[in-house]
C-alpha cells in the first residue's frame, strides 16, 4: 500500500516571536515494514537553518531555527510511504500461539548474549514518562502466565485495555501520570500505549513507544474528510530471538498496512512531534494541527 | 628523631591518632622524612605564629572574595588550613601515572559508550548500567570532539586506606571543580608561610593551568584560523562555586559567561558583546550538560543556550568537557574498571578503586544488604540534594527503610566499602591534631596523554571522626604540596622543560553584555544607595537637633525623603497629616530590604550586580564590596536604639563606603569599556538624584525662615553647604543654591556636570560616531545641557502665588527628568540585551529526569 501524508503543525502567537529553535519528529522513518520513498518538510516564514539526522533510535530528528521576527509559525511535511504488505503478516496469519512463553523470554532475556537482546534491555527500564510500579503489574499479571506465549498475553493485555479503558480526549494531558490513567481508566491513544508499556516493564519484558498515523476510512459510500485524520500512538513488545511485535490498545489490533510508523523511543518525550522554545511573542499561542493520510495508485 | 610517643605537652608535638594510618607516621612510631622540615617550621613560627597566619589567609580569602555558597545570600569564606598536605615526591610519580592512565581509560569508555558501545555488545558491561542511568544523554550519542581525547577534564577523589595505598573513591566528569581552589589555597599559602614554601622545593601548579589553556586553544584551532574566542560558561552567581568560574576566568583571560549571554545564529554560537555578536569557539562548560540545551535536553532549563547541541554535533563549537560526560561519574563504573582496563588495555589499571558494588548485580545486591553496615551507600546519578549514606550510621528503622529502597529500585544503587581515611595534621584548637583527609587530583589532556596537576585539593573533616568530607559538611581545605626529592634539580629539570607556547592575550577582553548592563546598574545603585543615605542622614540630625523645627520644614525634608527613595506613599499620603513620630517610617526606609527604594534593598541590588561582574572587579573593588556587605549586615543591629542616639552615626561607615568604591572606580580603573558604563550608571543616576532632590525641595514655596532650613539641609546633603556659606551673595539664595546644585559646572555634583560628563562618555561609545547625525540619547542630552545653561535661575525662583510652587523651575526638572530616563532607556536598548527570557513551545511538565 502507498500512502502520502500530509501533516500541517500551526502557530500563532500574540505578538511576533523574535527567535525560535525547535526539534521535530515529522519524517516518517524506515522500518522493516515501510520505506519513506520521498518526504519534504516546509517551514513559513522561510527557516533560517533546517538541518536532518537521524538519531540515538534510528529516528529522523529535523531541527531548525527561526531568526526573524514572526506572528505564525508553519510546519507542512508531506511523505510518501510505502507499507510492504507482503514483509507485514497479519494478526490472524501469525502464530500467536507459537513462540516463546513469557517464563522462557523473561530466562532468555537475563541470559542471552545475543546483541537484539541486549539492547531490546534498555526499554525494560524506566523512562521519564514511564515508571513500573506494583499498580501496573498487578493490572497486567492475570495475562501473564509463565507458561503463555507472550505475544498471545500481550495481545490479550492490548485487549483488556481496549474494554477497560474509554477513549476521552478531555481526561488527559500529555503529562498525565500513568497511575492517574489507571485509576481514572480514561485517556488517548498515547496514555493507553504507555499504560500497555509500563505493564510489560514491569513485569520485566521490553517495551517501546511508537507514534505514527493511522488511515481512517469513512463510513461506506461516504466521502473521507480532508484534514479528518490525526496522528496515533501504539506499543511495541521484544521478544528474544523473534524481534519487536506491534499492538495498538486504541484499536484493539495489531498495526498491519493502515498504521504508518513516524518514529519510536523509549516514550512520548524521546519522539513528541515538536519541541522547542520561542523568545518573546506574548502570552497566548494557538496551535492547529491537520493530518491527511491518503492512498496512492499502486504501481505495479 | 621525633617519636610518635612524645610526651611532650607542647601543642606542636603532632601525635597521630593511634590507630590507622598516619600521613606523617605512615603505620611507624617514626615521622616520614619527607614531613620533618614542615613540622619543624611550624614549631619554629610556635602557636601564636601559626595562629596569626592563619588569620591573614583567613583575610587574604575574604578579600579575594573566595568563596563556597552553601546557599544564597549566606556564603561561606573557602576553608583552608594553614598547615600543607605533603606528599613525596617518589610516591607522586606513582599516583601521577596511576592517575594518568585513569584518565586515559575514563576517556575511552567516554568514545565507547557514546560510539560503538562495544563495552556493552561484548558483555563488559550490563546494558542496565548504562541505560538506567540519568547521565547517558541519548541526544549527544555520537558528539566526537577533535584530538586525540575526548574527556578534557577529569578530577579523582583518592583515600589513603589502613596500609598506606591510594584508593579512588570516585571520579568527576561532568564538569571537576577544585582545581581553581587548588590554586587559589597554593597562591594564599606561598603569602602566608612563604619561606617554609620556598623552602621545601613545591611542584608549581601553574603549568597545569597552562596546559589547560593550551589544550582549550588547539581544540579552538580546529575550528577556526582566527585568533579563537574560548569562554567559561557558568550557571551564574547562585552556584556553589562561582568563585572558582570567577577566578578562573581571570586566570585563564577567557570571558565569563551565563547560558543568556550566548545565542545560537546561523549555525554558530556567538557570544553577545557589546559591539554585537562575536563567535565563539570553545565554551569550557561549569553547567551540567543536561542543562546545556532546552531544545534537545531539559527543557525547562534557564542555564543553557537553546540549540548549541545541534551546533556542537556540526562541529562548529566546542564544548569541553563533551556534554554527556557527566555518565562517567557514574560510582558503578569503579565495580567493573577492572574488567573495562583488561577490555581496553589488557592489564590490571595502576590505580586501584575502593572496592565497589552495583545492586543492579544480584550477586552484589545480595552482598550489600547483608553487610549494609560497614558500606557507603551511593546513588548511581548523583543529584545535588543527595549525599552518601553511610550505613553505620544508620539505626535500625532506616536501615530498613533504606534496604526496601534499594530492593525497589536496585539499578540505582551503589555501594563502598567504608575506607577509614588517613590521618593528617591539621591546625585545630591551637594545637595540632590528626584529622580524616582526602585528596581530588586534577588532569588535563594533552596531545598524545593526559597532565596532572602536581598537587590538588584535600579535604580534611572538622573531627577526628568525620565520615563526610564534603565542603558541604563543613570540611575544610589544605594546599596539596608535592614535594621534590632533589630540591635545585627537580626545579631546574622542570624549568628547563620546553614550556607551553605562551597564547597571546586576547586583544580585547570582550565581555557579554550582562557585563556591562550589571556594571552600569552597579553604578545607579550605589549613587541611589548614597543619595538616600545622605538624605537620611541629613534629615536624622535634623530631627534630632535641640531646637523645634518648624512643621513646614520637617514636612518638607520628610516628604523628599519619600519622593527621593520613591518609597510611595510615605510621607506624601495626601489627606494624611505628617506622623508625630516619623522614626517607624523613616527606619523602614532604611533597613525594609523588601520595600523597592530602601536602603538596604539598593545595597542589596548592588551587592548582586557585584556578583555578576566580580570577575570585573580588582581586588581592592572586592575588598571594599566584602566591607559593604558586612556593614549591610550590621545596619539593623546598630539602628536598634532607634532615632534616640544619633541614628545617623550609624549611616556613616556606608556613606564612607560608597564612597571608596566611587573612588577606586576614578583612580584606579583603566578606562575601557567597563569603566565607561560604571560611570554613566553614575552620572545619570547621580543627574536623576539631583533632580528629584531638588524638585521635592525646592519646587514647594515656604516661609522665608522655613525655606531657608530647607534649602540648607539640601545643601549640606549634596556637600555644597560651606561652599554655599563662603560665596559672596549676589542675588537671591535661593538662585545661589540652585545655582550650584543646578547649574555650576564646577561642582562635581551639579546636574550640570553629570549631564556634561554623560555626552563625553556618549560620543566614545562603540556605536556613536555612525555619521548620520545625532542619535536619540545625543539629542536628548543636548537638549538637557542646553535647558539648563540657558535658564535663568531668578526668574525659576520665582514662586507662583496661586500654585504654592515654583512652576517654571518644576517644569525645568520634569522635563530633565524625562531626558534623562529616555538618555537611560537609549542605552539600554541599544547597548544591552532585550531579549532574556524563552517559552516552550511545547509544555514538558513532565519530569525529563530519570
Amino acid at each position: 500500500m502507498n500512502y502520502r501524508i500530509r501533516h500541517i503543525t500551526h502557530y500563532e502567537y500574540e505578538k511576533p516571536v523574535t527567535l525560535c529553535y525547535n526539534r521535530a519528529y515529522l519524517l516518517p522513518r524506515n522500518t522493516d515494514y515501510q520505506s519513506c520513498t520521498a518526504s519534504r518538510i516546509e517551514i513559513y516564514p522561510a527557516h533560517t537553518l533546517g538541518q536532518q539526522r537521524v538519531d540515538y533510535f534510528g529516528n529522523k530528528a529535523y531541527f531548525f531555527s527561526l531568526e526573524q521576527p514572526h506572528k505564525e509559525l508553519k510546519i507542512d511535511v508531506v511523505s510518501d510511504i510505502k507499507v510492504h504488505d507482503s514483509k507485514y503478516i497479519h494478526e490472524c496469519e501469525l502464530g500467536l500461539d507459537l513462540g516463546n512463553t513469557c517464563g522462557q523470554a523473561l530466562v532468555a532475556l537475563q541470559k542471552s548474549r545475543e546483541l537484539p537482546v541486549l539492547e531490546a534491555r534498555e526499554f525494560v527500564l524506566n523512562s521519564p514518562m514511564i515508571k513500573a510500579a506494583a499498580s501496573l503489574r498487578e493490572y497486567a499479571r492475570p495475562s501473564f502466565a509463565s507458561n503463555r506465549p507472550l505475544l498471545s498475553a500481550v495481545r490479550e493485555l492490548t485487549h483488556r485495555i481496549y474494554t477497560d479503558f474509554t477513549y476521552d480526549p478531555e481526561s488527559t494531558s500529555i503529562a498525565t501520570p500513568l497511575d492517574e490513567v489507571l485509576r481514572n481508566k480514561r485517556g488517548v491513544c498515547q496514555d493507553f500505549a504507555h499504560l500497555a508499556i509500563g505493564c510489560l516493564r514491569s513485569l520485566g519484558f521490553p517495551a517501546r513507544y511508537i507514534s505514527g498515523y493511522l488511515e481512517t476510512l469513512p463510513p461506506p459510500g461516504q466521502e473521507k474528510l480532508v484534514g479528518s485524520d490525526a496522528s496515533h500512538a501504539w506499543f511495541a513488545v521484544f521478544s528474544p530471538d523473534e524481534g519487536w511485535f506491534e499492538f495498538d490498545p486504541t484499536n484493539d489490533n495489531m498495526p498491519a498496512e493502515h498504521h504508518i510508523t513516524t518514529a519510536w523511543g523509549r516514550d512520548y518525550g524521546d519522539v513528541s512531534p515538536l519541541k522547542g522554545v520561542f523568545f518573546d511573542g506574548g502570552k497566548g499561542q494557538k496551535l492547529s494541527v491537520s493530518v491527511d493520510v491518503s492512498r496512492l495508485p499502486t504501481q505495479e | 628523631m621525633e617519636t610518635r610517643a612524645a610526651e611532650s605537652p607542647d601543642e606542636l608535638n603532632y601525635k597521630a591518632a593511634g590507630s590507622g594510618y598516619d600521613e606523617v607516621y605512615g603505620n611507624e612510631s617514626e615521622i616520614q622524612p619527607h614531613w620533618q622540615y614542615l613540622l619543624d617550621g611550624l614549631k619554629t613560627l610556635g602557636a601564636p605564629g601559626i595562629h596569626e597566619r592563619q588569620q591573614k589567609a583567613e583575610r587574604i580569602l575574604r578579600d579575594d572574595g573566595a568563596t563556597y555558597n552553601s546557599g544564597f545570600p549566606s556564603s561561606a569564606t573557602w576553608q583552608l588550613d594553614p598547615v600543607p598536605a605533603l606528599i613525596a615526591s617518589e610516591e607522586w610519580a606513582s599516583i601521577e601515572s596511576g592517575l594518568q592512565e585513569r584518565a586515559e581509560l575514563l576517556d575511552l569508555v567516554l568514545k565507547d559508550l557514546y560510539g560503538s558501545r562495544d563495552l556493552i555488545r561484548h558483555g563488559v558491561l550490563p546494558p542496565e548500567l548504562l541505560f538506567s542511568h540519568g547521565g547517558f544523554l541519548r541526544a549527544c550519542d555520537g558528539l566526537s570532539l577533535p584530538g586525540e581525547h575526548q574527556l578534557v577534564m577529569h578530577a579523582t577523589d583518592m583515600v589513603r586506606d589502613h596500609e598506606g595505598n591510594m584508593l579512588v573513591l570516585g571520579d568527576r566528569t561532568q564538569a571537576p571543580s577544585g582545581a581553581g581552589y587548588a590554586l587559589e589555597n597554593r597562591t594564599v599559602m606561598s603569602r602566608v608561610l612563604p619561606s617554609l614554601f620556598r623552602d621545601s622545593h613545591v611542584h608549581r601548579l601553574s603549568l597545569f593551568f597552562q596546559s589547560l589553556r593550551l589544550k582549550l586553544n588547539n581544540l579552538a584551532s580546529q575550528i577556526t584560523q582566527e585568533q579563537p574566542r574560548i569562554v567559561i560558561l557558568t550557571p551564574g552567581s547562585y552556584n556553589e562555586t562561582y568563585f572558582e568560574h570567577t577566578y578562573l576566568a581571570n586566570y585563564l583571560g577567557f570571558p565569563l559567561v551565563q547560558g543568556s549571554d550566548l545565542r545560537v545564529s546561523k549555525g554558530y554560537l556567538w557570544m553577545k558583546s557589546l559591539g554585537g555578536l562575536e563567535r565563539v569557539d570553545v565554551v569550557l562548560r561549569r553547567v551540567d550538560d543536561f542543562y546545556c540545551d532546552p531544545v534537545e535536553l531539559k527543557s525547562d532549563s534557564r542555564l543553557g543556550v537553546p540549540g548549541l547541541l545541534e551546533v556542537v554535533r556540526s562541529g562548529r563549537v566546542i564544548v569541553a568537557n563533551p556534554m554527556g560526560s557527566g555518565f562517567l561519574e557514574n560510582p558503578a563504573l569503579l565495580r567493573y574498571l577492572p574488567q573495562i582496563a583488561n577490555h581496553f588495555l589488557g592489564r590490571e589499571a595502576q590505580l586501584s578503586s575502593v572496592k565497589t558494588y552495583w545492586c543492579g548485580d544480584p550477586q552484589d545486591l545480595t552482598y550489600v544488604i547483608e553487610h549494609i553496615d560497614q558500606l557507603v551507600i551511593k546513588k548511581c546519578f548523583r543529584r545535588p540534594s543527595e549525599h552518601s549514606i553511610f550505613g553505620s550510621e544508620l539505626d535500625e528503622p532506616k536501615r530498613l527503610a533504606l534496604i526496601e529502597k534499594i530492593r525497589q529500585e536496585p539499578l540505582y544503587f551503589t555501594a563502598q566499602e567504608y575506607i577509614r581515611p588517613s590521618t593528617t595534621p591539621s591546625w585545630k584548637d591551637s594545637q595540632l591534631l590528626p584529622r580524616p583527609s582526602i585528596l581530588r587530583g586534577f588532569s588535563v589532556a594533552m596531545d598524545s596523554s593526559y597532565h596532572v596537576m602536581p598537587g590538588g585539593l584535600t579535604r580534611v573533616g572538622s573531627q577526628s571522626d568525620s565520615l563526610n568530607l564534603s565542603n558541604l559538611r563543613g570540611a575544610t581545605s589544605k594546599d596539596t604540596w608535592i614535594l621534590a626529592s632533589e630540591p635545585e634539580r627537580q626545579i631546574s629539570l622542570l624549568e628547563s622543560q620546553p614550556l607551553p607556547i605562551p597564547t597571546p592575550a586576547q586583544p580585547r577582553i570582550a565581555f557579554p553584555c550582562r557585563v556591562v548592563e550589571n556594571l552600569y546598574w552597579l553604578g545607579r545603585y550605589a549613587v541611589r544607595a548614597e543619595a538616600a543615605l545622605r538624605l537620611l542622614r541629613t534629615v536624622f540630625v535634623q530631627i534630632n537637633s535641640t531646637y523645634h523645627m518648624p512643621k513646614e520644614t520637617e514636612q518638607v525634608l520628610l516628604q523628599t525623603v519619600t519622593q527621593l527613595t520613591t518609597t510611595y506613599p510615605g510621607f506624601t499620603l495626601s489627606g494624611s497629616p505628617i506622623p508625630a513620630q516619623p522614626e517607624a517610617e523613616l527606619l523602614s526606609v532604611v533597613l525594609d530590604g523588601k520595600r523597592a527604594g530602601s536602603v538596604t534593598a539598593n545595597l542589596n541590588a548592588l551587592l548582586e550586580c557585584s556578583d555578576q561582574v566580580r570577575e570585573m572587579l580588582s581586588a581592592d573593588t572586592q575588598r571594599v564590596i566584602n566591607d559593604l556587605r558586612d556593614e549591610l549586615g550590621g545596619l539593623a543591629d546598630s539602628l536598634k536604639q532607634g532615632l534616640t542616639a544619633a541614628p545617623e552615626e550609624a549611616l556613616d561607615p556606608l556613606v564612607t563606603t560608597l564612597l571608596a568604591l566611587s573612588g577606586l572606580w576614578q583612580e584606579s580603573m583603566v578606562r575601557g569599556l567597563g569603566w565607561r558604563f560604571i560611570d554613566m550608571g553614575l552620572r545619570v543616576e547621580k543627574a536623576l538624584q539631583a533632580v528629584s532632590l531638588i524638585r521635592a525641595s525646592l519646587v514647594p514655596v515656604l516661609p522665608k525662615y522655613q525655606q531657608q532650613q530647607v534649602l540648607e539641609s539640601v545643601l549640606l546633603s549634596s556637600e555644597v553647604l560651606i561652599t554655599f556659606r563662603r560665596r559672596d551673595r549676589s542675588g537671591s539664595d535661593m538662585a545661589q543654591g540652585l545655582q550650584l546644585l543646578l547649574s555650576d559646572s564646577s561642582n562635581p555634583r551639579s546636574v550640570f556636570y553629570q549631564v556634561d560628563q554623560l555626552r563625553k562618555h556618549l560620543a566614545e561609545l562603540p556605536s556613536a560616531a555612525n555619521g548620520s547625525g545625532l542619535a536619540d540619547e545625543d539629542r536628548y542630552m543636548l537638549e538637557a545641557s542646553s535647558a539648563i545653561q540657558l535658564c535663568q535661575l531668578e526668574e525659576l525662583v520665582v514662586e507662583d502665588e496661586d500654585a504654592g510652587t515654583r512652576v517654571g523651575l518644576d517644569q525645568l526638572l520634569s522635563r530633565l527628568q524625562h531626558l534623562l530616563h529616555e538618555t537611560s532607556n537609549q542605552i539600554s536598548t541599544k547597548y544591552f540585551d532585550q531579549i532574556k527570557v524563552h517559552q516552550q513551545l511545547v509544555r514538558t511538565d513532565w519530569d525529563e529526569e530519570l
